[in-house]
C-alpha cells in the first residue's frame, strides 16, 4: 500500500468511536511526573492518544514538550524517578504496567531512538544481538535466526550483510547503525514502532533513505508508526496524522493536511512560520515566537502558550483551554473559532 | 571595525590515522579549498558529516594546523602566526559553536565570561560592567541574567551569551559552526534574526557552517557546497538553491523534507559519503551520482567558473555550459 492511498483512507474521521478499528496503543488521560511531594514536576499532562493499526502518527514538539517522555511511558521505560501519575496506557486493549511489559515490549511495540548506540550493546556483535532477539521472541533455531538476520540486514540496505553480521556497533556509521536498530526493531514484526527522532543525528541524504525504509517496513507489515520529531518537514512527509505538544500537553491534533492547511492552534501556526523555506521570496526576518517555552513542570493556571501567544486574551492566562473537537481533530485554544482568530479555518464539528 | 576580509587559498588539512597495528593512512579532511569572505558578508558552508566543513573552521582559529594553503585576514597572512601575534589575530576571528556548553565555563557567571573577553580587548575594569550590560541588551537578554551560570540558562539564552562573548572582542569575522543546529525551531528563528541584526549594525562577517540548507538560504549571501574535503559548487545563495548545478547539490536540496513539498517522492541518493581515507578515483561523488559518465570515474573535476560568482566541479555540468546549445538552460 502506498502513502497516498493510506492517507486517503484515514482522512474521513468517523465520529462514532466504535466504528473505528481497534487501536494498537491507547493513551487515556496520561500524566507523567518526576519527583514527589512539593518537588513533584509534571512533564506530561493529560495526554490522550489513539494509534490504530497501520496508522502513521507524528508527535511534534520542541524540547521539553514531553514527547519523548510520552514515548517512554508507552514503553513502560520511564527513567527513575519518573512515573505515571495518573491515567493509563493500553496496549491492544490491556492496561500496561512495567512488570508485564516483557510480554509485549519488542514484539507488539518496539522502539528506535535518536542514538542507536544507546540501544545496541557495544560489546556484542551485530549478528548475536539480532539472533538473540529472533530466537527469544520468535522461537527460531540458531540457523534459522542467522538466515533471518542476514535477510533483515539485506532488507534495510546494508551493503554486505555477512560482514556487518560479524561486526561490532562501534565500527558502523550513524546511518548504518540506525539501519541495524531498525532491522532489530522490525525483526519481530511489531504492531507499533515508536521512532523517537530516528533521523535527527543523520545527514539529510541518509535521513531520506532511513525514512523510505521506515515507510516500506511499516507498509509491508502493516505496523503503525509513532514518529517523534521536532522537524515538521519530516513529520509532514511521513505521517498521516499529527499531534502537536506544548509544555506537556496536546494542543492540536488532526490529519497532516488539516494541521498544515487548516492550522488551528496559534502555536502550530507560529511553528510552521518559523521554518525558513527552500523556495520563494526571502523574508528580511523570520517569523519567530517571542520568549521561550516554560521550564518543564512550571504550571500556570492558564494556557501554557499564553505568554508567547500573539492573540492571547485575559482569559488565556486565567483558565487553561480544554482540548475540544471530534476524535482525531482537536485543538486547545480559547480563541479558536471566535472573532479574534487571525485566519479563516474550517474544522468540522469544532465549537 | 576594519575593512579586513578573510581569504583562504588552497587550504589543505591531512590527518594521519592508524590502521591496525602498523599501517597508517592519510585522511584528506580538507583538500585544496578556496574561500573568500568580504566585510559584512555571510558565506555559508554546507555539506554532510565528514565533508571537512568543521575542519576548515578549526584551521581558521588555529585549533588545527593546516598542511598547506594560506589564510589571509585583511592584509595579514595569518597562516603561521605564533605567540602575541596569534593572540592579536584571535581577537579578530571568533567562533560560536553548536553547543555553548563546550565554550562557556560552567563555573563562570555570564558577567565573568563576557568580562573575560572584554579584558582581552583591553577594556579597563571599571568600564566592563557597563559594556557587559550593553552586550547583553545587544543580544536581547535582560541584565539580570549577568549573575547566572550557564547551567541556569535555557539553550537559546546560552547561545545568545556565547554570541555576546564573541562580540565582546569586536571581531571582524565570526565563525558560526552549526550555531543554531541544537536550538528548537522557534528559538532558532530568533537567533537567526539576531545574527542578521548584529551584522547590519556592526558589519561583522559570518562564516556560517551548517548542514541545514534552509537555514543557509535564509542567512547566507553566498554558499559553498562541500563533499569529501572539497568545494563542489559555489554561488550566490538564492541562485544556487533555485538552480543547483552539481548533481550532489541537487540531491541535497531534494532530500530536505519540507512542509510545502509534502507528498512528493523523496529523492533517492544511494550509498553514503565515501571514506575520506580511501576516496574513489575521479570525481569522489561518482559512485552515488545518477549522471556519472566515464570521464567522472577517471578524472577528478576541478572547480570551474561557469557564470558570475558561480562555479562547479562537475564534468557533466561544465560540459553543458561549454556547449552553446544548452548554455541557455544550464540545469538542463
Amino acid at each position: 500500500m502506498n502513502h497516498q492511498s493510506r492517507r486517503a483512507e484515514t482522512t474521513p474521521i468517523p465520529t462514532d468511536v466504535d466504528a473505528r478499528r481497534d487501536p494498537v496503543v491507547e493513551l487515556d488521560d496520561l500524566s507523567v511526573a518526576f519527583g514527589s511531594g512539593s518537588d513533584e514536576v509534571e512533564v506530561v499532562r493529560g495526554v490522550s492518544l489513539r494509534i490504530e493499526r497501520g496508522q502513521r502518527v507524528g508527535l511534534v514538539g520542541e524540547s521539553g514538550s514531553g514527547k519523548s517522555v510520552t514515548a517512554r511511558a508507552i514503553m513502560q521505560l520511564l527513567p527513575a524517578p519518573g512515573r505515571v501519575s495518573s491515567g493509563r496506557v493500553l496496549i491492544e486493549g490491556a492496561v500496561a504496567s512495567p512488570r508485564g511489559a516483557r510480554r509485549w515490549r519488542g514484539t507488539t511495540v518496539a522502539m528506535i531512538t535518536q542514538d542507536p548506540l544507546s540501544s545496541l550493546n557495544p560489546l556484542v556483535r551485530i549478528g548475536a544481538q539480532m539472533t538473540e532477539m529472533l530466537r527469544h521472541h520468535r522461537g527460531l533455531s540458531r540457523a534459522q535466526a542467522r538466515a533471518q538476520a542476514l535477510e533483515l540486514l539485506e532488507a534495510v540496505g546494508i551493503p554486505d550483510p555477512p560482514r556487518t553480521f560479524r561486526q561490532f556497533p562501534s565500527v558502523l556509521s550513524g546511518g548504518m547503525r540506525q539501519r541495524v536498530a531498525l532491522a532489530i526493531a522490525i525483526s519481530c514484526r511489531p504492531r507499533l514502532l515508536i521512532a523517537d527522532e530516528p533521523t535527527t543525528a543523520l545527514d539529510v541524504t541518509i535521513q531520506a533513505q532511513v525514512l523510505d525504509l521506515l515507510e516500506a517496513m511499516s507498509a509491508e507489515s502493516e505496523s503503525a508508526v509513532l514518529l517523534i520529531s521536532h522537524d515538521l518537514g519530516v513529520v509532514a512527509n511521513f505521517c498521516d496524522t499529527i499531534v502537536v505538544m506544548y509544555a506537556g500537553r496536546v494542543v492540536e491534533t488532526g490529519t497532516t493536511d488539516q494541521i498544515l492547511d487548516e492550522t488551528a492552534h496559534p502555536y502550530t501556526l507560529a511553528l510552521l512560520a518559523s521554518v525558513p523555506s527552500m523556495g520563494g521570496d526571502l523574508p528580511e526576518r523570520l517569523a519567530s515566537i517571542p520568549g521561550s517555552p516554560p521550564a518543564p513542570g512550571v504550571v500556570t493556571p492558564g494556557c501554557p502558550f499564553a505568554p508567547r501567544c500573539p492573540i492571547a486574551q485575559d482569559r488565556c492566562s486565567r483558565e487553561a483551554p480544554a482540548l475540544v473537537g471530534p476524535p482525531g481533530r482537536s485543538v486547545a485554544c480559547h480563541a479558536f473559532g471566535d472573532a479574534s482568530w487571525p485566519r479563516p479555518v474550517s474544522v468540522g464539528g469544532a465549537p | 571595525m576594519s575593512d579586513a576580509a578573510l581569504a583562504v587559498r588552497g587550504l589543505t588539512v591531512h590527518f594521519r590515522v592508524r590502521r591496525g597495528l602498523v599501517g597508517s593512512r592519510v585522511v584528506r579532511a580538507v583538500d585544496g579549498v578556496d574561500l573568500a569572505l568580504g566585510p559584512g558578508e555571510t558565506l555559508g558552508v554546507a555539506g554532510e558529516s565528514g565533508s571537512g566543513k568543521s575542519t576548515i573552521a578549526r584551521s581558521l582559529v588555529h585549533l588545527t594546523r593546516p598542511n598547506g594553503g594560506t589564510i589571509t585576514l585583511g592584509e595579514t597572512d595569518v597562516t603561521s602566526l605564533r605567540g602575541a601575534a596569534l593572540r592579536r589575530y584571535r581577537r579578530r576571528m571568533q567562533m560560536v559553536y553548536q553547543d555553548p556548553y563546550d565554550s562557556l565555563d560552567p563555573r563562570m557567571t555570564v558577567r565573568d565570561a563576557i568580562g573575560e573577553a572584554l579584558a582581552v580587548r583591553g577594556l579597563s575594569r571599571d568600564r566592563r560592567p557597563g559594556e557587559v550590560a550593553r552586550l547583553l541588551s545587544r543580544v536581547n537578554l535582560p541584565d539580570a541574567l549577568a549573575a547566572r551560570y550557564p547551567g541556569q540558562l535555557s539553550g537559546g539564552q546560552r547561545q545568545r551569551v556565547s554570541i555576546a562573548r564573541a562580540l565582546a572582542v569586536e571581531p571582524d569575522v565570526i565563525i558560526c559552526d552549526e550555531a543554531v543546529a541544537a536550538l528548537d525551531v522557534s528559538i532558532r528563528a530568533q537567533v537567526l534574526n539576531l545574527l542578521k541584526d548584529i551584522q547590519r549594525d556592526t558589519g561583522v562577517a559570518y562564516l556560517f557552517i551548517s548542514h541545514d540548507l534552509s537555514t543557509l538560504r535564509f542567512v547566507a549571501d553566498r554558499v559553498a557546497i562541500m563533499y569529501v574535503g572539497r568545494v563542489v559548487e559555489h554561488g550566490p545563495s538564492l541562485e544556487l538553491f533555485a538552480e543547483p548545478l552539481h548533481p550532489y547539490t541537487r540531491a541535497l536540496i531534494a532530500a530536505v523534507p519540507s512542509v510545502t513539498a509534502r507528498g512528493t517522492k523523496r529523492l533517492h541518493l544511494a550509498g553514503e559519503p565515501p571514506d575520506p581515507a580511501n576516496p574513489p578515483t575521479g570525481c569522489p561523488f561518482h559512485p552515488r551520482c545518477p549522471e556519472a559518465i566515464d570521464e567522472c570515474r577517471r578524472v577528478r573535476p576541478e572547480l570551474t567558473v561557469v557564470g558570475p560568482g558561480r562555479s562547479v566541479a562537475c564534468h557533466v555540468a561544465v560540459r553543458s555550459f561549454r556547449s552553446p546549445r544548452s548554455a541557455a538552460e544550464p540545469s538542463r
